[in-house]
């Protein structure tokens, strides 16, 4: 189109441009001698140069936008050809070669570490478990270790008091016979002392009686 | 003459600095048929650097991945929640197909945007994004067709086309024109985005060479991902609409 619109615009620039100046040039150089027969033979010496030059013009004119044209008029946008059938079967071997190369052998690598990871999470999640059955083992422990030891406090207890009140009943024993020993030589000591109060009563009742009696 | 021959030169000057060579391709004589040379050879390059990068980074997968390998598991779980939402739990034997679909058309996308494919010249036409040509789009259209059409076989025998008169048999006529439409939406889709996009960046390059096309060359890049997305997530829908159960 725009070669087109080129060449139709130039062929009417290019005949006037010509004339107008190869026109007055050849009259000045010949106006001195000969005024009438020489214009006649410019004229169509001028008119043979321009109608020339605008053949010229118009060859080279149609020289060049013919490339051009031709480009233009070859512009297939929707040009279906052999490329098509060729693009599909490139395309068909890249997916096979892909899915050879890509999809699949990194598919699989993923989809085997995610296994993996999956499993080792699993697995950590079952020695959480088994933390838990060593804790309550261990609580167990604990519990069963706290008994012993409270029941070895309380035998402790038991026995020491034991012992302390075997000494306290062997002390008490001890001294109730020391009591009573002592309660017996008191006794002793009151017969005693009454026996001789006695003598001594009987002594004074004489004494008392040879003193009023003589009276 | 001299005003003709500068002002031809200008406009041929113009007209190769805006270079825009649309529709016009580097042709390849094979057998009787023709190929567009251009789409081949961008293609290749799209293939060789998908096929490369992939190569590199899975060639020795670690436990803990590494920054390639990372990035390409990446995208990899990216691909399957894009199969597993739109297809559901029966997703595996697509991920190929999605993945290829994304993949390819992300990587051309983005090579006509990134790659200085304009250093290389060819006698004719010029090197674009492989996207950037009718053919490629339809062919992965009509790929992914031939996908849906086979997913639903597999899946359920004969009794797949009974979803043309599934909801009334008044709908027959609109259930089969949608096959037809799927691809040619899902094709003239790409194509126009990635033309479009190629045509405002060339354009605007032309009129003004610095800074302003920028903003737009990112638009472009934005585009050119979402398209890739877009595609794969309808080719991924129709699939997984094939192979659901009508109740």
């Amino acid at each position: 189109m725009a070669n087109m619109i080129m060449a139709s615009s130039k062929v009417p620039i290019s005949s006037p441009s010509p004339s107008p100046i190869s026109k007055p040039r050849i009259p000045i150089q010949i106006s001195i001698p000969k005024l009438p027969t020489l214009p006649k033979l410019s004229k169509s010496q001028i008119l043979s140069l321009s109608s020339s030059l605008s053949v010229i013009a118009a060859t080279s004119l149609s020289w060049a936008p013919p490339s051009l044209a031709e480009e233009i008029e070859k512009a297939a946008l929707f040009d279906f050809d052999l490329t098509l059938p060729i693009q599909m079967v490139q395309f068909l071997l890249l997916m096979v070669a892909l899915d050879k190369l890509y999809y699949s052998p990194l598919g699989k690598f993923m989809d085997e570490r995610d296994a993996a990871i999956r499993e080792k999470l699993g697995s950590v999640k079952d020695t959480s478990e088994e933390v838990k059955q060593l804790e309550q083992q261990g609580i167990a422990i604990m519990r069963a270790a706290r008994a012993e030891i409270s029941a070895a406090l309380t035998k402790m207890k038991k026995e020491t008091q034991g012992e302390v009140e075997q000494k306290l009943t062997e002390g008490r024993k001890k001294v109730e016979a020391e009591l009573q020993e002592a309660l017996n030589k008191l006794e002793e000591q009151k017969e005693e002392t009454i026996k001789a109060l006695d003598s001594q009563i009987a002594n004074l009742s004489d004494q008392i009686v040879k003193k009023v009696l003589p009276l | 003459m001299n005003v003709l021959l500068c002002s031809i030169k200008t406009l041929e000057g113009l007209y190769d600095i805006s270079g825009v060579e649309v529709g016009q391709h580097f042709y390849w004589q094979i057998g009787s048929f023709q190929v567009h040379a251009q789409v081949l050879i961008t293609s290749w390059v799209v293939i060789a650097i998908l096929l490369g990068s992939a190569i590199i980074a899975v060639r020795n997968p670690q436990t803990i991945p590494t920054d390639g390998q990372n990035f390409f598991e990446y995208v990899l779980e990216f691909i399957r929640d894009v199969s597993k939402t739109q297809i559901g739990e029966e997703y595996g034997p697509w991920v190929p197909f999605i993945g290829t679909m994304f993949l390819f058309i992300f990587v051309s996308n983005w090579s006509g945007a990134l790659l200085p494919w304009k250093i290389i010249q060819l006698p004719h036409g010029e090197l674009a994004a492989p996207t950037n040509d009718i053919n490629t789009t339809v062919a992965l259209a009509l790929l992914t067709s031939v996908a849906y059409f086979y997913a639903g076989l597999t899946k359920k025998g004969l009794g797949y086309f009974g979803k043309y008169i599934q909801p009334t048999p008044i709908l027959l006529p609109i259930n089969i024109l949608e096959d037809f439409t799927k691809p040619l939406s899902l094709s003239f889709r790409l194509f126009g985005n990635i033309l479009a996009d190629e045509l405002v960046v060339v354009v605007l390059v032309s009129l003004v060479p610095s800074v302003v096309p920028i903003p737009v060359m990112f638009l472009g890049l934005f585009t050119s991902g979402i398209q890739a997305l877009i595609f794969a997530t309808l080719a991924a829908a129709y699939i997984g609409e094939s192979m659901e159960g009508h109740h």
